[in-house]
């Protein structure tokens, strides 16, 4: 008993609390809360100059693909479970399914899918910050690129 | 009154050198007053206090202190120097018990650092620092797809050449397509 009481002892069992504490709360929150996904679609060409005011948070990361415009075409926020799949319509009769499967060093696993009606486009699994986001380009439309930008959030 | 006289013979040295609380002090005077056996005890006592006494001045009393008290005085009032006392200020504040207080601070720091981030979103030095993402695995499912990572705004993008399968087996080429990265 006196060796639970004594300030050292007290001091060291703190300690452990508050690293198994810190530890353990934030994957546990998270793994109950889901997953919040924000899909924005953006139609990148070159037939004209623009940048569409809504996509000024994503300037940059737009400036890495080098169109003379973007237009937010369409924006799509799906809160999901862990393991549960959530469908989001692509325009040109495309859809993406993404599936968060695990929180891991403040990294958020998503499993997506982009298919065209029935036939997969493609398959892949990234891995992003929470709160961050990819971009998943390349399908042609309205005579320019559709980008997709995906973004996972977990409180 | 047996077991009363053992434990008066135990504290006659105390009270003889007035340590006992006064309750305590008058309860032992009455017995040692009243036993003949404790009073004698109480006389060798104090027989043998005096010749302790006598033996101890009798020699004290050709020991030179002056010389030694000159010195201790010396030693506490010399200025000491800066690295000294440094040392001593160390030796003071980094002993392990002092020390105990740091461990949960250290922690609590490490980890508000590491939580930083979900709570400013421009905090990049926790779990944040590192900011790209990680394909883990992709499948084009027959299609050119390439994947880029642009480090100075940390963006992963993977482009799909959803148009250029049959161009690329004709020409052996790599997808040029309609992107401009």
């Amino acid at each position: 008993m006196n060796l639970l009481v004594s300030p050292r002892r007290l001091n060291l069992l703190f300690s452990l609390w508050l690293v198994f504490w810190g530890g353990s709360l934030e994957a546990a929150e998270k793994a109950q809360q889901g997953v919040q996904l924000n899909i924005g679609t953006i139609l990148a060409s070159n037939e004209s100059d623009g940048f569409d005011s809504k996509l000024s948070k994503m300037k940059n990361q737009l400036e890495v693909i080098k169109y003379r415009s973007y237009h937010l075409v369409k924006e799509e926020n799906q809160k999901v479970p862990w393991n549960g799949n959530a469908v989001f319509e692509i325009p040109g009769g495309r859809t993406l399914m993404v599936m968060p499967q695990e929180y891991r060093n403040n990294r958020v696993s998503l499993k997506v899918r982009l298919q065209e009606g029935e036939k997969p486009l493609l398959d892949t699994t990234v891995r992003i910050r929470n709160r961050g986001n990819f971009l998943l380009g390349g399908p042609a439309h309205e005579g320019g690129v559709l980008i997709l930008s995906i973004s996972a959030t977990t409180q | 009154m047996k077991t009363d006289c053992k434990t008066v013979k135990n504290s006659l040295g105390a009270w003889l050198d007035g340590e006992l609380s006064a309750s305590e002090t008058e309860r032992i005077r009455m017995h040692v007053e009243g036993c003949p056996s404790c009073s004698g005890e109480k006389e060798q006592w104090e027989r043998l206090q005096v010749s302790l006494r006598g033996v101890l001045e009798g020699e004290a009393s050709g020991v030179a202190f002056e010389p030694f008290w000159d010195g201790v005085s010396r030693r506490i009032f010399a200025e000491r120097p800066w690295y000294a006392r440094l040392w001593d200020w160390a030796g003071l504040a980094f002993v392990p018990q002092r020390l105990a207080w740091a461990i949960p601070l250290v922690i609590v720091a490490l980890l508000a650092m590491f939580s930083l981030d979900q709570f400013f979103a421009g905090w990049h030095w926790g779990s944040n620092r590192g900011n790209g993402s990680a394909v883990d695995s992709i499948d084009g499912h027959g299609f050119n797809v390439a994947v880029f990572r642009e480090s100075k705004t940390k963006t992963t993008v993977i482009w799909l050449f959803e148009n250029q399968e049959d161009e690329d087996e004709s020409s052996g080429e790599p997808a040029s397509a309609e992107s401009s990265f």
